[in-house]
């Protein structure tokens, strides 16, 4: 196994920092080049590597191909990013292929969207606690503010546990990348090279990467392309963020489920109501897997991960099979050959590191219930995670899985939870014996409200960017 | 009774020189709606997928821009040319007329605008079909039928304590009663007997051949061999990079329906070593996609409703174009996880392809060169007309069995699997 470079590679490919509680990530423009390079130079020793595990605070540095593109990066390095990052998240094609229409246009997003300016980088920073983060905050921004740097939107989140805001826990599934000292299941174990650049990927190939010309790193500062070449990698040690702010009708989602739920004589019925949403989620609020769990919460169960979906469920019978968390990570169920070690080859190589964080105050489900009326407090999550081929992992999911309407054999459904659906409202199908139940007319719960296409890259390259004339 | 079987025409006209431009904007506009606008593609009974593409000349002196019109029909394909005619007279018009030989608009009738299509007609080296005998008549109907019974299932909410066979019973009566329905309760028809029996001789035919040449084949086996490693060490096999505007403009007609369309070309490699072998291979395709891939799966992938290989310019290029199901880039996957080995053993004898070993192996496998030689080697079709556009391969296979299951005796545990589909 190749050795990876662990006090290059920034530490959230590593760890989401689950320790430090308190995040704020902050969407950058930046002003005039000189000063932006030299914050960039005395924030790029500051940022924590993956090599360490901090308990107290870590900072982190994303840029987009329009920062990279500003600080001076060449042209020819440039056009060896990804197709997809390079022409970021809002053309027309992307939006039918991440679903973003309607409600979710880019048009009526509150940042990296058309009518936003353009985002340049994202700082993210994490603290213990919201007290620390308050003085994090206090000395981030009078750094930036010298350094001519705006502060195009600031994401906000809030540390409401273990779950995400539906009230479901949340995380329990994640890939392992390999060589980070962390050991997985056999099925989640994935080549680091999906996650980080200069590393052979699940097809044992290096994935395209920013190359730069000797020449034009004379003080050698960036390392040695692996793919053998004499080139410089500025893409080494790095990897694609992807970041998301998407809205959760916490309340509409109760409601839902609760009046679709209802007896014939009116009654609400607490447990159809929770058993419906568990059907929608693929898992128990708990966290409990339908598939091993079918019929109740159990806390025993609550992060499981040790099944598969072919022997015993391939019908969804337990499990639907379009339910969110098999629409976004099948597991063993797809072609070629579901049930076997080629269909988890296959789910391997669309995987993704998720690092996302909650926004807004919680909202539980009891309270969502009692509430007559909203209560104006926006709420949901700041989606994130890492790859690195945006277009084969988050895309595909986005895609191929989550919105697609076919998805492993159905007809006209999407994600019930986040996928997207016009005025008409989704369907979603609970396979059953001896006949499924059909719901049509699912409302939207999940909004898209800004989104761009981030690089994180490695530490060297950042000091690299910072020098560059 | 006529067959159910499906043809595959291609007809490659010559575009008039200096006519380029003026041939792009009139394809723009027919095909901004080629199922309702002047091609009237929607009218014509039995045509599952048309579209035109523009191949641009070889490069070197001499060649000309051609102009392919591509058509995946049920049979007889000479009543569906008529019936192209008969309701796209105009749009014809509007785009052949940019072309060498389109009479003139005195000329112009139904049998002239015939004759010219006939004209052009050119073979295809290798033809795939999703589920031979399969019409767009019972592609139609059958998605009808399930979205019927779907919504009968719906209305009559209760069936919680009924038993398998009573529900399907209940179906069963519900489509026997409903005029609209009532053909599927009988069996979808077969391709015809002379069809199967042509099929049939042409496998016989296929393996006497093989037999035939089993000692060539084990006296040229180590020659072959030798020469296809000296090729595969020594040709070049460059990565291209696909412009941005070029994908961008491809991305531009792609994922707006759930299926999608998808031609490629390239040239051949030099030497009549790679040729002869394309030839072989595509021959062994058709054969394979004849006998033995013709329901519903390619060598493992259920995705594609059409596909063929035509060659161009005397075998010195060749062009693929298919109709899938969701995205290129599930496509292409698709390609590399499932089918590999049989697209490298037929695509590597194109320039530029990623390099393979043995034939079969690596080539495709190198995902990303793969990925990019696919978008740098594809071109857009202007104008694409697909029969049921938003039903998935197994959308038809599923509603093919839905109807299925609507005839004979069932025991109740048939009755219970029968019902999952739906």
């Amino acid at each position: 196994m190749t050795k990876l470079e662990l006090d290059d590679i920034q530490g959230l490919v590593a760890r989401g920092y689950g320790r430090l509680r308190a995040a704020r990530f902050l969407v950058l423009a930046f002003g005039d080049i000189q000063p932006a390079r030299q914050w960039l130079a005395s924030v790029a020793g500051e940022l924590t590597p993956a090599s360490e595990d901090p308990r107290e605070a870590a900072v982190q540095l994303a840029l987009t191909h329009a920062g990279l593109e500003t600080l001076g990066l060449a042209a020819t390095t440039l056009a060896g990013f990804s197709h997809e990052f390079r022409e970021g998240m809002t053309t027309p094609h992307r939006q039918r292929v991440l679903g973003d229409l309607d409600g979710n246009a880019p048009e009526s997003w509150r940042w990296g969207g058309p009518a936003n300016p353009v985002p340049h980088a994202l700082l993210m920073l994490y603290t213990a606690n919201e007290v620390q983060m308050a003085g994090a905050l206090d000395a981030a921004t009078e750094r930036l503010g010298t350094a001519g740097i705006r502060v195009l939107v600031t994401l906000d989140t809030t540390d409401i546990g273990e779950v995400e805001p539906f009230g479901f826990r949340d995380g329990i599934s994640q890939p392992v990348p390999e060589g980070f000292g962390r050991e997985g299941r056999k099925e989640d174990t994935v080549k680091a090279g999906e996650f980080v650049l200069g590393y052979p990927n699940e097809y044992g190939e290096l994935t395209d990467r920013p190359l730069v010309d000797p020449l034009k790193d004379p003080g050698e500062v960036l390392p040695q392309d692996s793919g053998g070449t004499k080139d410089r990698d500025f893409g080494r040690n790095g990897t694609y963020l992807v970041v998301r702010q998407l809205e959760q009708d916490v309340r509409g989602f109760w409601r839902y489920l609760e009046e679709t739920t209802r007896g014939s004589n009116g009654d609400v019925r607490p447990e159809e109501r929770d058993r419906l949403g568990a059907k929608m989620v693929g898992r128990w609020p708990g966290g409990a897997p339908l598939t091993t769990s079918p019929d109740r919460d159990d806390e025993a169960l609550a992060k499981s991960n040790d099944f598969g979906y072919h022997h015993g469920d391939a019908e969804g019978l337990s499990c639907p099979v379009g339910a969110h968390v098999r629409r976004t990570n099948p597991r063993d169920s797809l072609d070629p050959n579901p049930g076997s070690a080629d269909s988890l080859a296959l789910n391997r190589r669309h995987r993704i590191l998720r690092r996302g964080r909650a926004y807004g105050a919680r909202l539980t489900p009891e309270d969502a219930l009692e509430a007559s009326s909203p209560d104006g407090i926006e709420r949901g999550l700041h989606f994130a995670c890492l790859a690195a081929n945006i277009s084969r992992q988050f895309e595909f999911i986005q895609h191929t899985w989550a919105n697609n309407s076919k998805f492993d054999g159905l007809y006209d459904e999407v994600d019930p939870i986040m996928g997207t659906r016009g005025a008409a409202g989704a369907t979603f199908s609970m396979p059953a014996d001896p006949v499924r139940q059909r719901l049509t007319g699912i409302p939207q719960f999940v909004t898209v409200r800004g989104g761009a296409y981030f690089f994180l890259p490695g530490l060297r390259a950042l000091r690299y960017l910072s020098s560059l004339k | 009774m006529s067959s159910t079987h499906q043809e595959a025409l291609t007809m490659i006209f010559p575009v008039s020189a200096g006519s380029e431009a003026a041939l792009d904007d009139a394809l723009a506009t027919a095909g901004a709606d080629a199922a309702l606008g002047s091609m009237n593609f929607g009218k014509v009974d039995g045509l599952h997928f048309a579209r035109f593409v523009v191949i641009p000349p070889a490069p070197g002196a001499g060649g000309t821009v051609q102009l392919f019109f591509l058509l995946d029909c049920d049979a007889p394909a000479r009543t569906r040319l008529r019936e192209i005619v008969r309701d796209g007279g105009a749009g014809l018009d509007a785009v052949l007329r940019w072309c060498d030989g389109y009479p003139a608009e005195s000329e112009r009738s139904a049998a002239s605008r015939s004759d010219y299509l006939r004209r052009h007609i050119q073979p295809s080296a290798a033809v795939y079909v999703n589920t031979v005998g399969r019409t767009v008549k019972q592609i139609r109907a059958e998605a009808t039928l399930r979205e019927s019974v779907e919504g009968f299932l719906d209305r009559e909410r209760d069936w919680s304590g009924k038993r398998p066979g009573e529900i399907r019973s209940a179906i069963q009566a519900f489509v026997a009663a409903d005029g609209d329905l009532r053909w599927a309760l009988l069996p979808a028809p077969q391709p015809s007997l002379s069809f199967r029996a042509r099929r049939y001789l042409n496998l016989a035919f296929g393996i006497a051949i093989g037999m035939a040449l089993v000692p060539v084949a084990l006296v040229g086996a180590i020659p072959f061999a030798v020469q296809l490693r000296r090729l595969e060490r020594s040709e070049p096999s460059p990565r291209v990079l696909p412009d941005d505007e070029h994908v961008r403009k491809l991305g531009e007609i792609e994922d707006l329906v759930s299926q999608n369309q998808f031609t490629a070309y390239g040239e051949i490699k030099p030497g009549r070593f790679r040729r002869y072998l394309a030839v072989g291979l595509l021959w062994a395709v058709n054969f394979g996609a004849r006998h033995r891939f013709n329901h519903g799966n390619l060598a493992g992938v259920k995705t594609i409703h059409a596909a063929r290989w035509v060659f161009l310019d005397g075998r010195k290029r060749m062009v693929f174009c298919s109709n899938y199901d969701g995205s290129l880039e599930n496509y292409m996957d698709d390609f590399i996880d499932k089918v590999a080995w049989g697209l490298n053993a037929v695509f590597s004898n194109g320039a530029e392809y990623p390099r393979t070993n043995w034939l079969v192996r690596d080539g495709a496998k190198n995902e990303l060169a793969f990925k990019s030689y696919i978008r740098a080697h594809q071109v857009p079709s202007p104008v694409w007309y697909s029969a049921y556009p938003n039903l998935t391969a197994i959308n038809i296979e599923n509603n093919a069995q839905v109807r299925a299951g609507l005839h004979g005796e069932m025991s109740e545990a048939d009755a219970a699997r029968w019902l999952r589909r739906l």
